[in-house]
């Protein structure tokens, strides 16, 4: 059963931005579905459509068996949503915070008290009801805002970005209690992040999206194995640009022939070669590269991740493109709220 | 009914965000005393002009009032910005909330608010000395007229922050408008007195309808008159604050 169905699913921003570009997935009932892309690449607007909070340009999605575009309001009973930006009443109460989402959602009295205990005990916040929000950390804020999103016990949660901002350790733990909200509620998780590792390891499915557009999609494992067995990583890249340029544009004639070789990818200076087996090869390719006259500095084996399924794809690692692209997304965002 | 208890539970909610700012209901309470105390001194010269009656405490007493709701609620709309800016704003909508309690809880805390300060006011005044002829149920017209004009103001800051989405212009805003309304109108000098332009300018200002029918109530009595014409006005006002409101939101929420 699908819990999220989109078709042709697209926002144009004002300037023909094409934010989000005639999208076609499908979520399973029970899942968690990982949205993982860079800043920019449309996360973020494609979740506020699913979630009612913008229109779509065109194309539609139907959401817990609703239609988002004719019934908005149907659909907002069945979601949960918790932002980027951690929506906390800091000058209330833990409690009262979700008291009040819990009256949003028409519940009655009794039911929010009970679901209050519930909802403190499994983000570990117990002690902390009654306390300001403003005397919490940065973790208990993100772990209460997940807590509101899920007081209504809905079919579906959305968590834009849900460790964005946080030290590692902190990080760590929300991941623990992502999982555990996954099992112990049977919630589907709706999970857009631009960490490699956050998708890897939480995330049943995974659609890698990239300037609007889904470039693949499948398990964590699937799309590892779409790369082949393992990753050869060669640089030289201390001996200045030109060379370093010259380098891959050699390396990659001298290997890219080769019977054993998948594929190659260069990116940073690097030079990523797609091989079955990285024992065997890695030698192979030294000599190779001897006979050439080509010297290496660095060469490493490693299995494929997530950032060299990025790679594959879209030609760039995930993490050169932030810089560029924190500020086209701040542009939207503003252009937006003005 | 939907629309009923969303706005009353975030309405609570406003509410206590307010109580528990101690040092925003301490200057709020002190502010209105500060002005009781320093204006008479400042303008002891003026207290033998024709309109004043002697006593200036006693004609400015009513400005003072509507003064303080005036700042208070053109305000308002900076508690919407921080929710706005917080991503709370955002995060309600994808609730099934109705849209309009969200502006409705907001104008009606700033009333109640505004309300209490008003009660407040009038008590120190008395104590200060100030004579209310109406007594009692003339201070209770006085804080509905004065109601209205609050709920106008705080309704159009509201939709000032909803379109503008930032705090730097509505500050702006706030500030060009806040004093200027409260100089163009009979506030500080009785209506007499003012240059002919001013003496028109003040009758396209609700601020002077409240000022006019409050010190009508605590001076003169119940002049009719001017009591029904301001009823009127701030009536209106308040509408059309509610319309711009409610319009923005429906815009510009998200």
């Amino acid at each position: 059963m699908s819990i999220i169905e989109t078709n042709q699913l697209t926002k144009i921003y004002p300037g023909n931005i094409r934010a989000v570009d005639s999208i076609d997935f499908e979520v399973k009932a029970g899942e968690v579905f990982g949205f993982l892309g860079p800043n920019g690449a449309g996360k973020t607007t494609t979740i506020k459509m699913l979630n009612t909070l913008i229109q779509p340009t065109s194309g539609t999605a139907v959401v817990t068996g609703i239609d988002i575009v004719k019934s908005p309001a149907e659909v907002r009973k069945n979601i949960g949503y918790v932002a980027q930006d951690v929506g906390v009443d800091e000058y209330a109460t833990g409690r009262e915070n979700l008291a009040l989402y819990g009256r949003f959602y028409r519940l009655d009295g009794q039911t929010i008290k009970h679901r209050v205990k519930e909802l403190f005990e499994l983000v570990d916040l117990t002690g902390y009801e009654d306390k300001i929000v403003s005397t919490y950390s940065g973790g208990m804020r993100k772990r209460l805002d997940i807590a509101m999103g899920l007081i209504h016990q809905p079919q579906l949660i959305f968590l834009d970005e849900p460790t964005v901002g946080l030290d590692p350790q902190t990080r760590v733990h929300i991941w623990d209690y992502i999982s555990s909200l996954a099992k112990a509620m049977g919630i589907t998780i709706f999970l857009t992040t631009h960490y490699m590792e956050e998708a890897d390891r939480l995330a049943d499915r995974i659609a890698i999206i990239d300037l609007g557009k889904i470039i693949a999609l499948g398990t964590p494992a699937e799309l590892k194995q779409s790369i082949g067995g393992d990753v050869v990583t060669l640089s030289t890249c201390e001996t200045g640009e030109e060379q370093c340029e010259e380098f891959i544009r050699r390396t990659q004639a001298a290997l890219s022939n080769k019977p054993f070789v998948l594929g190659t990818q260069a990116t940073d200076g690097e030079l990523a070669v797609y091989v079955n087996k990285g024992e065997s090869a890695a030698p192979t390719i030294m000599r190779l590269l001897a006979n050439e006259g080509i010297e290496v500095e660095t060469l490493s084996v490693s299995k494929p991740s997530l950032d060299d399924v990025f790679l594959k794809y879209t030609g760039r690692t995930i993490r050169a493109q932030e810089g560029t692209a924190t500020t086209f997304a701040q542009m939207q965002r503003r252009r937006y709220r003005r | 009914m939907s629309l009923f208890t969303d706005t009353w539970f975030q309405t609570i909610r406003h509410l206590k965000t307010q109580i528990r700012m101690r040092v925003w209901i301490f200057m709020n309470l002190i502010q209105p005393i500060l002005w009781l105390l320093l204006f008479p001194q400042i303008f002891k010269s003026v207290s033998t002009l024709p309109g004043i009656g002697g006593d200036y405490l006693q004609f400015l007493a009513p400005g003072v009032v509507v003064m303080t709701v005036l700042f208070g609620s053109a305000w308002a709309g900076m508690g919407l910005l921080h929710d706005i800016d917080m991503g709370i704003l955002s995060k309600m909508l994808a609730t099934p909330i109705n849209r309009l309690s969200i502006i409705a809880s907001r104008v009606i805390a700033s009333m109640v608010i505004l309300v209490v300060q008003a009660v407040i006011i009038f008590i120190i005044a008395v104590i200060m000395g100030v004579d209310i002829v109406t007594g009692v149920p003339g201070v209770l017209f006085a804080i509905f007229l004065i109601s209205l004009l609050g709920l106008g103001f705080a309704a159009f800051s509201n939709g000032l922050a909803v379109l503008l989405r930032r705090p730097e212009p509505l500050m702006g805003i706030i500030n060009f408008i806040a004093l200027p309304t409260v100089f163009l109108s009979s506030t500080m000098m009785p209506a007499q007195l003012l240059p002919d332009w001013l003496d028109t300018v003040r009758q396209f200002n609700p601020v002077d309808y409240a000022v006019v029918g409050v010190r009508d109530l605590v001076l003169a009595g119940y002049v009719w008159s001017d009591l029904w014409r301001s009823l009127l006005v701030l009536a209106g006002w308040a509408a059309a604050g509610l319309a711009f409101g409610t319009l923005m939101f429906r815009i510009r929420a998200e």
